[in-house]
């Protein structure tokens, strides 16, 4: 199921002039984005779609880019390899998009990507995935995507670092058992090798997995392997369930998690029908790809929380079919504007008239790019990933901020 | 009247005979059925885990582990295999399918042995691991593990088609026998009725009297009606002589 965005009609889009490229007509810009809006992972793709949206309907409202709106093309894809082939063939060859936008997840962009060769005489790429896999950041199908978030490798290497420099050395790790949770176990396992150390212990769970489902067979192998901390790589139903059994049962360790795991909804399912949750968020550590939003310092925060507060974007109703509340604000969210941002800028450098094979000249020009976070985007035939830097974050106050001092809150 | 025992013996004969038929065919067929399905499986297995292999050592060098978990993530979608792992050279387990935890049982072998094993996981079931090395086993190595209890149920319905197929022909073959015994009986039950009906006639009214219902077996022209002739020729000439026309000289002599 499809939906569209600000009045997308597919007449509209078919009627383009034979000028310009696919995708892109003398009014708009048509992208196609597949992310999971149905199944447990669900929070994701719609927290990114209305960080993206957010920023798209403020550029529309405002002539658009160089006169052209900018059209979203969504479906659903439930977070499962299969569907996102099947969308992304469709948009490709049926909608003939002009470029794929915001695909949610490793399992899911790992597919995709050998259509984006296949087809690579229509020169179609794929931008700022929300997944910090390796597949989309090097040969053979590096060239045929632009990531800004940092990869996994840099988030795990980022947590190890800093679990091993408070003397936690022992660490375990707790991973969906597919292609995203091997990309982190991957990295840690690479991040504790270069500090002499292997993996205490690992356990697995099944991409799909509910917070209702127990976890206690993870939780008592990880358990055995007597961790000083655990790293989960996974999505937030899941190490919510993984989080809770791990207290319950009496694995009392800081218990990190990356970035796509979507901070508040995890935090949600813990806290929710408790009194006092701390118990379950005092010894989460969550590494972010994007600075916290609550830190209004940060100029590209302020406008994110003006856009969302403003727009609200709704989640794209024909293919939101289950109850989802949205949050006023989200790291997900933060960084589906942040990639808006970023690409519409890209668009913005296209020269007239706009193709598919002007798009990576425009990417290339990036250079030194003030995105509003502090850290400067760059891109070149070597540097296909805008951004490098890791956040690290803690539950205070029943929210998610910045963590300050490592040494002190998780030192043994 | 009907020739009972010759019908009997008969049909025994051909029960047996098709029984005997059945009964072999089924034994080579469970045989034939379970050996080629199961070396089919084995040999499927193996083939897997030769192309993961395979593909495992441009992935291995050139690339990373989540391609590679991608791969498997893909083989193990075909009906059978239950788990595939990888191993590196020095043992360690670099992607595989287990949920929660790789088994004891797996963790405890040697993963540089390729060669085939039964497995007995507890709380999996049992399976036949294969396995491949990549890189002729310097690069490590890829074991697929395939459901023997799907292989068996496979087996069982392949052997239990072929076994409802022969007992239907078992079946059809039995009624058909009776069916053909029946019509290669009845001549023989005529001859035998008329020379009864005769013999209790004897030195009475002559054979003349004898009801023409059975008297029509003197008007065939197949060894029944021969036979029928023949005997009529002895009763009137009181025992056996010249062979009257028509009649087999065999039968005469």
């Amino acid at each position: 199921m499809a939906t569209g965005l600000a009045g997308l009609a597919a007449g509209r889009v078919l009627g383009a002039s034979a000028a310009r490229g696919a995708g892109v007509t003398d009014t708009e810009f048509v992208l196609g984005m597949s992310a999971a809006f149905s199944g447990p992972s669900r929070g994701l793709g719609i927290e990114l779609y209305r960080g993206a949206s957010a920023f798209f309907e403020h550029v529309n409202g405002r002539d658009g880019v160089g006169g052209r709106r900018v059209a979203l093309k969504t479906y659903d894809d439930g977070y499962q390899p299969d569907p996102s082939v099947k969308n992304t063939m469709t948009l490709m060859l049926e909608d003939e998009v002009f470029l794929l936008f915001g695909y949610v997840g490793t399992p899911t962009v790992t597919r995709v990507l050998p259509m984006l060769k296949k087809f690579q005489d229509r020169g179609m790429y794929l931008f700022f995935p929300f997944t910090g896999a390796q597949p989309q950041r090097q040969p053979p199908y590096g060239d045929f995507a632009f990531n800004l978030r940092a990869s996994y490798a840099q988030e795990t290497a980022g947590l190890v670092d800093n679990f091993v420099r408070v003397g936690r050395r022992r660490i375990a790790v707790f991973y969906q058992a597919d292609a995203y949770g091997r990309s982190g176990w991957a990295g840690v396992r690479a991040a504790l090798g270069r500090h002499g150390e292997r993996i205490a212990g690992e356990a697995s769970y099944r991409r799909g997995t509910q917070f209702t489902a127990s976890m206690r067979p993870q939780v008592e192998i990880l358990k055995a392997a007597e961790p000083d901390a655990v790293v989960c790589i996974g999505a937030y139903a899941a190490c919510a369930g993984f989080a809770r059994d791990a207290v319950d049962l009496g694995l009392r360790v800081p218990i990190a998690n990356l970035s796509f795991v979507g901070s508040e909804n995890l935090l949600k399912l813990l806290a929710e029908g408790r009194d006092d949750p701390r118990e379950y968020t005092d010894l989460l550590v969550n590494s972010q790809v994007v600075p916290s939003y609550e830190d209004v310092s940060i100029p590209a925060v302020r406008e994110y929380r003006d856009l969302m507060e403003r727009y609200d974007p709704e989640p794209p109703g024909e293919l939101v079919q289950e109850a989802y509340t949205p949050f006023p604000q989200s790291f997900v969210s933060l960084e589906g504007f942040l990639n808006a941002k970023l690409l519409v800028e890209v668009l913005s450098r296209l020269e007239e008239p706009p193709t598919r094979r002007g798009l990576e000249q425009a990417v290339f020009s990036v250079k030194d790019f003030d995105l509003g976070i502090g850290e400067r985007v760059s891109f070149g035939p070597e540097r296909r990933q805008g951004l490098q830097q890791v956040y690290y974050t803690v539950v205070d106050e029943g929210r998610f901020v910045t963590l300050d001092d490592w040494q002190k809150r998780f030192a043994i | 009247m009907k020739v009972k025992k010759l019908f009997q013996k008969t049909l025994f004969g051909v029960f047996s005979l098709f029984g005997f038929i059945g009964l072999s065919t089924s034994i080579l067929c469970v045989y034939t059925v379970d050996t080629h399905l199961s070396e089919e499986y084995v040999s499927n297995s193996q083939d897997i885990a030769k192309t993961i292999a395979d593909a495992s050592v441009d992935i291995l060098l050139n690339r990373d582990l989540s391609t590679l978990q991608s791969l498997i993530d893909q083989f193990v979608e075909i009906q059978g295999i239950r788990y595939i792992y990888v191993t590196n050279e020095a043992g360690e387990y670099l992607a595989h399918t287990f949920v929660p935890g790789i088994p004891e049982e797996i963790l405890a072998g040697d993963p540089s042995n390729t060669e085939t094993v039964d497995r007995n996981l507890p709380g999996m079931g049992d399976f036949v691991e294969v396995g491949s090395p990549i890189l002729a086993g310097v690069a490590g190595a890829v074991h697929v593990g395939m459901d023997t209890d799907l292989i068996a149920l496979k087996i069982q319905r392949a052997i239990g088609q072929q076994v409802y197929l022969i007992s239907i022909v078992f079946v059809v073959g039995v009624f058909a026998a009776i069916w053909l015994v029946n019509l290669a009986a009845r001549p023989v039950g005529d001859v035998l009725a008329y020379a009864v009906a005769v013999a209790r006639d004897a030195g009475g009214e002559g054979e003349e009297a004898v009801d023409p219902r059975h008297r029509r077996v003197l008007e065939r022209d197949d060894e029944a009606g021969q036979l029928a002739r023949l005997f009529l020729h002895c009763l009137r000439n009181g025992g056996p002589g010249e062979a009257p026309s028509g009649a087999p000289s065999g039968a005469a002599s």
